[in-house]
């Protein structure tokens, strides 16, 4: 103990607890994905490496049309809650000072607040007398839905990067001639691009990811790939679902890793 | 050149209002190094916010050319600002900082390379040209945002405090090369600063500030020389205030005998009399001076000088700078008697502050 040198960061237990935490956090994910490979006709029984499950999968019309639209739903819902987090967050930490701009945020926040349970019943009820009165059943109910709840996810890395950007730079750009859409284009625009593509990628993540409010919200007939993997729970656990979750795992992944990546190179 | 007249600026209204400046009068030459100098606070980064367009004045009128521009948004004035931050664009090159003004403005994309490369060169930062910003030391960025200012040809060039966050040695460096700059360039330069020593060096003329108002704007032997105020004698250079009378055009300073007033000075009654430490004289002077003694309080060698701290029998203290170019310095000690000598036209009669009384 004595000889023990002295750390001010040094807290007694904490490594511990992280190694438990990782592992209690991603030991039940490996299984899945173990299982993903597993050659087996049953789920359950391991009978040795195959990709065969993944082969089914991507054969099955079913999943195909699923992870089409969950994917044109997360980048149409990706992209405009994006801009409209932008043009919020410019204007909250931009230009004139508005009165109530402490509320604004929680406004925009106010998906994270209110139980998603909640939205999902409030966005059917509405929603499903739109249907009944326009006829409409397509994806736009989906893309709308998950734009709400997508903005608070993109908004806050558009924030966190306007706040810590220099208001000089932009006073320099006005010295030099420019006017504020010149601004905006050379100035502020390009130094938040990073900001704005960690925010497309995080709500790109997580409306991929929703079940609660499509499964509220999406037209008879119209599935998401989440949705289309708990209608399958319910029949029957099979080797499929595990390879469908092993590949919706991947594709999350590499979202987040390429924002990673991108947001590093663009500092 | 530039007239700014009655020009004033107030933050806030209500009982939160600041008057950040009262009706600033100043007319700037063509071709001047004009410094605004003064604490934190005087107003002096307000006046040239309101110059650049990046404020708008509450009263008075900013005459550029014969034009009143106090109106006019920053984009639309000929008139290129050096940030005290730099504030270079961290996502482009040297170069293309330097090309900004240039198409912002749309000048015709022919012209803006060479006009480029000419100021990078005038600047000595051509060899870095496709470097970006983060990558550069405090000395190049500086030099990096002076020609981005310069570049478009501004007719007034503001500089706001751009060499406080120097070191020492460079800071002298930039001083010099900026005021060269200034010459060779022929434009006017109006700099805002803190430091009296930057101020005295580089500039024509010094318009000293403080809350807000106007203390003198002189050249700077006349403000060190002819202080118009106590404010103005203190913040450039060292100065020693004495209480004086004034009976009969004759000077009686702490009780000594009176003697003729400076040459040109007039007053009557109380006065505050001041000398640089520099002008008294160890020992007695020949012609009108004021002889007083004294114990040395303090001693600090620094070189060229000696500083002495006079306590005087009246109990005031006196600071004093004896030259070391002869043998008379080494055998002060603390606590010794010496006498001095205050020559009468090294002295100063100031008005009383009423700002500096209260």
């Amino acid at each position: 103990m004595a000889n023990k040198r002295f750390d001010v960061t040094h807290v007694p237990g904490a490594a511990t607890i992280a190694i438990v935490t990782f592992l209690a956090l991603y030991i039940p994910v490996l299984i899945l994905v173990v299982n993903a490979f597993n050659g087996s006709d049953t789920a359950g029984r391991w009978e040795g490496l195959s990709l065969r499950w993944f082969a089914a999968a991507l054969d099955n019309a079913a999943f195909r049309s699923a992870a089409v639209n969950s994917v044109i739903v997360a980048l149409a819902a990706a992209l405009l809650s994006t801009c409209l987090a932008t043009a919020v967050a410019l204007a909250v930490t931009r230009g004139r000072q508005i009165k109530g701009q402490g509320s604004i945020v929680i406004i925009v926040n106010q998906p994270l607040l209110v139980p998603e349970i909640v939205f999902g019943i409030a966005l059917m009820v509405v929603l499903a007398q739109v249907k009944q009165v326009t006829g409409y059943q397509g994806l736009g109910y989906l893309i709308a839905a998950h734009t709400t709840f997508c903005i608070p996810f993109a908004f806050l890395p558009i924030r966190a990067r306007l706040a810590g950007m220099d208001l000089t730079l932009e006073t320099a750009s006005m010295d030099l001639y420019a006017g504020r859409f010149y601004t905006f284009r050379r100035v502020t625009l390009p130094l938040l691009l990073p900001g704005i593509l960690t925010g497309f990628m995080l709500a790109f993540v997580i409306s991929l990811d929703n079940v609660v409010v499509s499964s509220l919200v999406k037209s008879p007939g119209q599935e998401t790939l989440p949705t289309y993997l708990m209608g399958e729970l319910r029949r029957n656990l099979t080797s499929e679902i595990y390879a469908i979750s092993a590949l919706l795992l991947f594709a999350s992944i590499s979202i987040v890793a390429a924002s990673w990546v991108i947001t590093r190179t663009k500092q | 050149m530039l007239d700014i007249r009655s020009l004033s600026k107030k933050f806030g209204s209500g009982d939160s209002a600041f008057q950040a400046l009262k009706s600033i009068d100043i007319t700037i030459e063509e071709g001047e190094f004009f410094t605004l100098l003064g604490p934190s606070g005087c107003g002096k980064t307000t006046l040239l916010r309101l110059i650049a367009g990046f404020e708008q004045p509450s009263g008075g009128q900013l005459v550029l050319d014969g034009k009143d521009i106090a109106t006019i948004p920053p984009n639309h004035r000929p008139v290129n600002t050096v940030f005290q931050s730099y504030a270079l664009f961290p996502h482009m090159t040297v170069a293309q900082n330097v090309a900004f003004g240039l198409e912002a403005r749309g000048t015709n994309p022919a012209e803006i390379a060479p006009r480029v490369d000419e100021i990078l060169e005038i600047v000595q930062m051509a060899h870095l040209r496709d470097r970006k910003s983060s990558q550069m030391s405090g000395g190049q960025q500086q030099r990096v945002a002076l020609a981005r200012a310069l570049a478009p040809r501004p007719r007034i060039l503001l500089l706001d405090e751009p060499l406080s966050a120097l070191d020492l040695k460079l800071r002298k460096q930039m001083q010099f090369e900026l005021k060269r700059l200034q010459r060779e360039l022929g434009l006017t330069f109006i700099f805002v600063t803190h430091d009296q020593d930057e101020a005295l060096t580089m500039s024509d003329r010094i318009a000293v500030m403080d809350g807000g108002t106007l203390q003198q704007v002189a050249d700077p032997r006349t403000l060190y020389d002819h202080p118009a105020n106590r404010f103005v004698a203190e913040f450039i250079g060292e100065a020693n205030f004495l209480s004086g009378t004034v009976a009969g055009g004759k000077l009686s300073l702490s009780g000594q005998a009176p003697v003729p007033l400076p040459h040109g000075a007039d007053a009557s009654g109380p006065v505050t009399v001041m000398i640089r430490p520099e002008q008294v004289v160890v020992g007695s002077a020949g012609g009108n001076a004021v002889t007083l003694d004294g114990q040395i309080e303090a001693l600090v060698f620094s070189g060229t000088d000696t500083h002495v701290t006079l306590r005087l029998e009246n109990g005031d203290t006196l600071s004093l700078r004896a030259p070391n170019n002869s043998h008379a310095t080494t055998t002060f000690a603390e606590g010794e008697p010496l006498r001095v000598a205050l020559p009468v036209d090294a002295l100063r009669l100031l008005p009383e502050d009423i700002a500096n009384a209260a």
